[in-house]
């Protein structure tokens, strides 16, 4: 169906460019625009990884400033469109909240306004064409640079090009209809007009995906005079709705933030919409009187265009902006999240989102964010694989007394948890970790590989408590004390290590995560050699007899490795939880054999 | 002034420069010294903790933690 349409569109248009050169000129200017939009966008894109991002993290931390943010970044990119996509990104990562995007949103229409001054400004009444051909040319020769901020600049320059060439034809091309054709015989007057241009301007920049695009084509035509004035404000105001139409379909594949930032979007843009129509007349006046005041002549609607477009953006923002909290709940009521699973239901991965793989930092901050999540997830298993209540754990109650609270074994289907809440979860952080390591540079891949070593850390804890489970059930409730000692010793070590996790992964105090990291390894090295000299003594005194001593000696190990793998899991989680100060973090760890050093003088 | 040279002064002016072998030193530092603080508190607990077990696991984090402040000297002395 969608190809047949397709078909039609290009029989359609092919028609219609043999019957008008005209309208071909038009055409291939908004085609040549929207490529020039494209190479700008792709451009901005490669300085993302780093300048960006780090300006988006500070500058985003009062609401002001995110607005701020918004209105330079978007003047600067001419992209309102490629902020709202960084942003839904940025939020459905968590690297921001829902307020500083809203603000960004905000920030983003009124810098979009820059947009109507250039080209009304500039666009018309400077010969651009004369500047797109030589940034044309060297922004091709640097994009075909190996260097990606080189190759970044040339896709700027190139884009730049073909937005001044696009402008060009599309200018051209209205020029040349004015001697043939009059435009203005369609015109409609009155509110029948306005709301009729203002679909029509929804429509095109839905269909163009860049209300860039249909302001440039509403100021040509205006400029030649093809569309009435009060016809172009109407088209402008539908290209302000319709632009949101990007951050919509933006948000398909992010997280849940990232659709309320759209619907928010939506929301602004719409109501901005309904009151620039219901005070389209006012508003029409005070733009006469500034413009008046401003220097604009009575006659140069395109600019007066601009300064409309301006007004409208900025009153909007103005009436919402005070407002933005009670639009969070609202989004926050209407747009629920999952409800948490049960433990025997099957869990998915809260962030790993396509849009989180646009950027480093997203991919980076959402890695960590599953990663504690599976962590989560298998620290509940590891403490019930132990017949221990995770919440036993978490409670200030002493270890002793958790041991003789739950002096019997308590059993609990490891294999369909894993099926559950750790398999889907865990293949899709592996496959997200290596789609990230395959699109990002060296820098992010230095940040990636831990976390999914970390990951494997997990799995591999997990299969080792799968592993103990069975001899644990066994000898819990067996009648020969000296082993079910043995079986008990095991557990309060691994108590001990996973309050210990806790506390590392809840602490703020950096001295105290410093000191439990060293601690986790300690502890873990220690009691490997003291469980070794225990079993010999058993197994001298006839304690336990050999099957028993064998059980005991594979769980020890066991034990070891859910240890030592959970406490490198907590080790990556602290030295990379941030992408700044990594090498502070982790200058005063110790390292294996300092810890060794330090169990051969106990 | 190059173009790097301006970057860098811009990623200073706006608090995002990479940090400089300073201010790690300086971070480094600050840790030594909440360290310490640590050390004299646990040394502290130690006195009063007559539990076996809880007074070998005191001792221990002590031992790390004087091995971790010599790292930090070490760090700070480079």
């Amino acid at each position: 169906m969608k190809k047949v349409l397709l078909l039609l569109i290009m029989i359609g248009l092919s028609y219609t460019f043999i019957q008008s050169k005209n309208i071909l000129n038009i055409s291939a200017g908004v085609a040549i625009f929207l490529f020039g939009m494209f190479s700008l966008e792709e451009g901005f894109r490669s300085f993302a990884g780093g300048l960006l991002e780090k300006v988006l993290k500070k500058f985003t931390d009062k609401r002001y400033k995110s607005v701020l943010f918004g209105a330079i970044t978007t003047s600067i990119m001419q992209s309102s469109s490629l902020i709202s996509i960084i942003s839904i990104s940025f939020i459905s990562a968590g690297l921001i909240g829902l307020a500083q995007g809203i603000g960004i949103i905000f920030g983003a229409n009124i810098g979009t306004t820059t947009g109507a001054w250039l080209i009304a400004g500039l666009g018309l009444k400077v010969d651009i064409a004369t500047y797109a051909m030589p940034m044309l040319v060297f922004g091709t020769i640097l994009m075909f640079q190996s260097d990606k901020k080189a190759k970044g600049v040339g896709y700027i320059l190139a884009g730049l090009g073909f937005l001044f060439l696009g402008i060009a034809y599309m200018k051209d091309g209205f020029d040349a209809f004015k001697e043939t054709i009059d435009l203005t015989q369609f015109s409609i007057d009155g509110i029948k007009g306005l709301l009729v241009f203002t679909l029509i301007g929804i429509v095109a920049t839905v269909i163009m995906q860049s209300s860039h695009a249909t302001l440039v084509l509403i100021i040509t035509a205006l400029g030649a005079g093809q569309i009435t004035y009060e016809n172009a404000l109407a088209l402008a105001i539908g290209s302000n709705v319709g632009t949101t139409i990007t951050a919509v379909l933006g948000s398909l594949t992010a997280g849940l933030e990232g659709k309320k930032l759209a619907a928010a979007h939506v929301i602004f843009n719409v109501l901005t919409g309904l009151v620039a129509i219901t005070f389209i007349y006012p508003f029409i006046r005070i733009v006469d009187i500034s413009a008046a005041f401003l220097g604009v002549g009575a006659e140069d609607y395109t600019m007066k265009l601009a300064l409309f477009h301006t007004y409208f953006n900025v009153l909007g923002v103005s009436l919402l902006y005070p407002f933005t909290d009670q639009l969070v709940r609202f989004l926050d009521k209407i747009l629920l999240a999952k409800k948490a699973k049960g433990e025997n239901e099957r869990d998915d991965v809260y962030f790993i989102t396509d849009s989180a793989l646009d950027f480093p930092a997203t991919a980076h901050s959402v890695l960590i964010k599953e990663t504690k999540h599976l962590y989560s997830n298998t620290f509940d298993i590891i403490t019930k694989g132990m017949s221990i209540a995770p919440e036993d754990i978490t409670s200030g109650m002493e270890i002793d007394d958790i041991i003789k609270l739950r002096n019997q074994p308590l059993p609990v289907n490891m294999d369909e948890y894993y099926e559950n809440r750790i398999k889907d979860i865990y293949g899709k952080i592996i496959n997200f970790a290596i789609m990230a390591q395959g699109k990002f540079g060296e820098e992010t891949i230095r940040d990636i590989v831990p976390l999914k070593m970390a990951n494997i850390s997990i799995a591999e804890a997990f299969k080792a408590a799968k592993h103990m489970q069975k001899n644990m059930l066994f000898y819990l409730s067996s009648n020969n004390e000296h082993i079910k000692k043995e079986y008990n010793h095991i557990r309060k070590n691994l108590i001990k290590q996973l309050r210990n996790m806790q506390l590392i992964f809840n602490t703020t105090e950096e001295d105290v995560a410093v000191l439990l990291l060293s601690k986790i390894k300690l502890d873990a090295k220690k009691y490997d050699i003291a469980a070794s000299k225990s079993l010999d003594d058993l197994i001298r005194s006839n304690k336990i007899n050999y099957t028993m001593a064998t059980s005991l000696m594979n769980d020890t190990t066991y034990a070891y490795t859910i240890a030592s793998e959970l406490a490198e899991v907590a080790n990556i989680l602290f030295i990379h939880h941030e992408k700044e100060g990594k090498e502070e973090r982790e200058a005063l760890l110790l390292n294996d054999l300092e810890v060794q050093d330090l169990t051969n003088h106990n | 002034m190059s173009g790097s040279k301006f970057i860098a002064k811009i990623e200073e002016l706006f608090g995002i420069a990479p940090q400089s072998e300073e201010s790690k030193k300086k971070a480094v530092k600050e840790l030594v010294k909440k360290l310490k603080l640590k050390r004299i508190e646990l040394k502290e607990a130690l006195k009063e903790e007559c539990d076996i077990p809880k007074r070998e696991a005191l001792k221990d984090s002590i031992k790390i933690l004087k091995k971790q402040i010599k790292k930090g000297k070490d760090i700070l002395d480079d």
